[in-house]
């Protein structure tokens, strides 16, 4: 049993039976981060989902791919600090309706960077699911098997960012706000690790090729000396441009402000064009409404691709390359059996190719 | 009216004059309601019906442009490009087959992919395509992404002949020149600017966005396009790098991509002649040529048409469709734009006139589906 307690709206308290712990869930900017808490939280996210246009279409043209609201890129930011389990007890849009799709995406949201969503209902599931209405009874009970798949694997959650580009940002600034620069490489499927500036060290950033120093005036003489030390030893590092300032939230907004935005534009450009598309861990393909998660165990014989499907629709036909040397993979989904898939060789690595992907998979790499 | 009182009417009463001299070149039309009907089966029967592939392709290089139009990523209501506005893979797979079989010694498959220059491998991965499936369905295949220089170490240099409607002279990449027969894999659909997409339009995208793309140098190609083709050729904003003559007539048919990508499109079939013309219309969108087109719907023409004309092929694509392939502009389906099928006929490219057409296999009036 757990009494809550507090403002739901900016600190809200959980508080359990005798030996469990007590759990604050502030806004993103109250965290604690790097408090060593088991678990630290926030009551601040977007709703994750492909995001539509005014007009009923999803913001697309012949160039772009739909732009996904997620909070992957607040997550990762701040898991980037440790240890603590970072859960997000953010609500569903009112006036809206939830089908059981963006249910599942809201947990896989969060689950695929080790977090946990705080389950929520809609008032409209609330109520049918109080009469016990069959179609209300049918979501949650797909809800708990979806929890289930990802509990079943407890060991993922330990598992860490494995991408060869790494972003020095202060978490505690443009890493608590969403739609940033994070989350634009998500969309790319570029897989990257944050390493908050405070921890910037030569071997926080063993294993990168690329770096972005969001924030270079916040940076101590000594941490840039380590990026100085990345690029002599061959490196590629980009800096942001001279006087940018990384936006921390602001009052209760938790996304960027246009202005904002437009400026994060430019150096996106240039981030982009460094990044291009080249494979920096992995590399999926066809994954246009998915995000996606690489992470390494820590002994390094085995890794983690998560897919979370965002559309209402499965995909077909996924296909992952990748460069670790890790030639066997196992495609996990919350639908069934585990399957081994057939691994061939690709011109910088290996390649698996995925039938299909419903809501979430995930391939698992060993040696 | 019944079906075959419309096929009478457009074709005994077509609104321009035909061009007496365009040649005309049988079409088969096959019906096949799914991907997972014998694709292959349907395609060699039309093949057969047009005299046999081995007397086009038997030890010859054949370079096959696909229509891949738009991002990968950009899809209606969550579909596979190929179940709306790509050509499906399935009916390239078949087309690799039979013309390995047929003794082609190479199948390059180009495209110029939107907005990069990267692998076209990539863009069909992205597409959902198993592109090791497509490398195995016969000896010799690869893949080429002529948005660029691509595998080549220059670009080629087609000269109009006679009066050109656009531009004096197309600067492409190499793979148009490198080959001995040249194929356009079309899909059968409407475009917004130019009334439909079947093979001669298919071939626009063989333009590449480093020279006429809108951000392609002013005075040498960019290597690395990232936008498309709309201020160079759509709207005539600017010229193209000048690696390529500027158009002819500077200032007409500005802002107007019906005017102007209707002329280029008929420019493009007498620089690089289409040999053989595939359409695939068994799955397609009606309402414009993608996604981003307001009002798209997916359909299921059921169709696959062939022909060894392009014009006679796509004219006999458009009569499918429920069009008149003669309609002039302000008619469906060249509400917004000039018919290139009529400036392709004016060009000599071929003929556009139903009644000097045969078609075999399906009629067209048991093929009809008609898109509006």
């Amino acid at each position: 049993m757990l009494a809550i307690s507090g403002d739901p709206a900016e600190d809200l308290v959980l508080t359990g039976e005798a030996g469990l712990p007590t759990i604050h869930l502030t806004s993103r900017r109250k965290m604690q981060l790097g408090s060593g808490d088991p678990i630290i939280g926030t009551v601040q996210g977007v709703w994750p989902g492909i995001a539509p246009e005014e007009a009923g279409a999803h913001k697309a043209g012949p160039t772009s791919s739909v732009w996904i609201d997620t909070n992957t890129g607040f997550l990762r930011a701040v898991r980037a600090w440790g240890g603590s389990t970072v859960w997000i007890a953010n609500t569903p849009p009112e006036k809206t309706v939830i089908t059981t799709a963006r249910y599942l995406q809201a947990i896989a949201d969060a689950a695929i960077i080790g977090a946990r969503w705080v389950i929520a209902f809609d008032g409209g599931l609330a109520a049918r699911l109080g009469r016990r209405e069959e179609a209300a009874v049918g979501t949650w009970k797909r809800m708990g098997a979806l929890l289930a798949y990802f509990e079943r694997h407890p060991e993922w959650r330990t598992m860490r960012e494995a991408g060869q580009l790494a972003i020095v940002q202060d978490p505690a600034k443009g890493g608590l706000l969403s739609g940033g620069i994070l989350d634009m490489i998500a969309t790319k499927h570029t897989p990257v690790r944050p390493v908050p500036k405070e921890r910037l060290t030569p071997q926080a950033l063993t294993g990168a090729t690329m770096a972005v120093n969001i924030d270079g005036d916040a940076l101590s003489a000594e941490q840039k000396d380590v990026l100085r030390g990345f690029a002599r030893g061959g490196g590629t590092l980009l800096n942001g441009p001279p006087g940018w300032k990384d936006p921390a939230p602001s009052g209760s907004a938790i996304t960027l402000e246009k202005a904002e935005l437009e400026r994060l534009g430019d150096m996106w450009r240039d981030v982009n064009g460094m990044i291009g598309r080249r494979n920096l861990g992995v590399r999926l393909f066809n994954v246009a409404s998915m995000l996606s998660n690489y992470v390494s165990a820590p002994d390094g014989k085995s890794a983690l691709v998560q897919l979370v499907n965002y559309s209402d629709y499965p995909v077909d036909n996924v296909t992952l390359h990748y460069l670790a040397e890790l030639p066997r993979a196992t495609l996990i989904t919350p639908e069934g059996a585990e399957k081994k898939l057939e691994v061939y060789k690709t011109e910088d690595g290996w390649g698996v190719d995925i039938d299909r992907v419903s809501t979430c998979a995930a391939i698992k790499l060993e040696q | 009216m019944t079906r075959r009182e419309w096929l009478a009417l457009i074709s005994t009463a077509p609104l321009l004059k035909a061009a007496p001299d365009a040649p005309a070149a049988p079409v088969s039309i096959a019906k096949c309601a799914s991907y997972d009907e014998d694709v292959t089966g349907k395609l060699a029967t039309m093949f057969d019906q047009l005299g046999g592939l081995e007397r086009l392709v038997r030890k010859k290089t054949v370079t096959i442009k696909l229509n891949m139009t738009g991002g990968p990523g950009v899809r209606l209501r969550g579909m596979p490009p190929a179940m709306t506005h790509y050509v499906h893979p399935k009916v390239i797979g078949a087309t690799a087959y039979l013309m390995g079989k047929a003794g082609a010694t190479r199948i390059r498959f180009v495209e110029s992919a939107w907005a990069t220059a990267g692998p076209l491998e990539d863009v069909m991965l992205d597409s959902g395509w198993n592109v090791r499936t497509l490398l195995s369905a016969a000896p010799g295949v690869e893949f080429e992404n002529t948005n660029g220089l691509g595998k080549g170490k220059k670009y080629s240099r087609f000269k109009v002949p006679g009066k050109a409607y656009m531009y004096p002279e197309y600067v492409l990449n190499h793979a148009y020149e490198d080959t001995d027969v040249f194929v356009s894999l079309a899909k059968l659909k409407e475009h917004a600017d130019c009334g439909v997409t079947l093979s001669l339009k298919n071939c626009f995208g063989i333009i590449p966005a480093s020279i006429y793309g809108d951000d392609a140098g002013a005075d040498n190609p960019n290597e690395k396009p990232t936008k498309g083709r709309s201020d160079v050729v759509h709207f005539g904003k600017r010229q193209p790098a000048k690696i390529a003559p500027p158009e002819l007539y500077p200032g007409v048919g500005i802002k107007n991509g019906g005017y102007r990508v209707s002329r280029t499109v008929a420019d493009l079939a007498v620089v690089r002649p289409i040999h053989l013309a595939i359409i695939d219309g068994v799955e397609s969108m009606a309402g414009g040529e993608g996604p981003w087109i307001r009002g798209v719907r997916p359909v299921k023409p059921g169709v696959l048409l062939a022909g060894l004309n392009p014009v006679s092929t796509d004219a006999v694509g458009a009569a499918v469709m429920g069009f008149n392939p003669r309609a002039e502009r302000g008619t469906p389906p060249f509400r917004n734009a000039d018919n290139t099928l009529l400036l392709a006929e004016a060009h000599g490219v071929g003929a556009a006139d139903l009644s000097r057409i045969e078609v075999r296999g399906v009629s067209i009036a048991d093929a009809l589906y008609k898109f509006q």
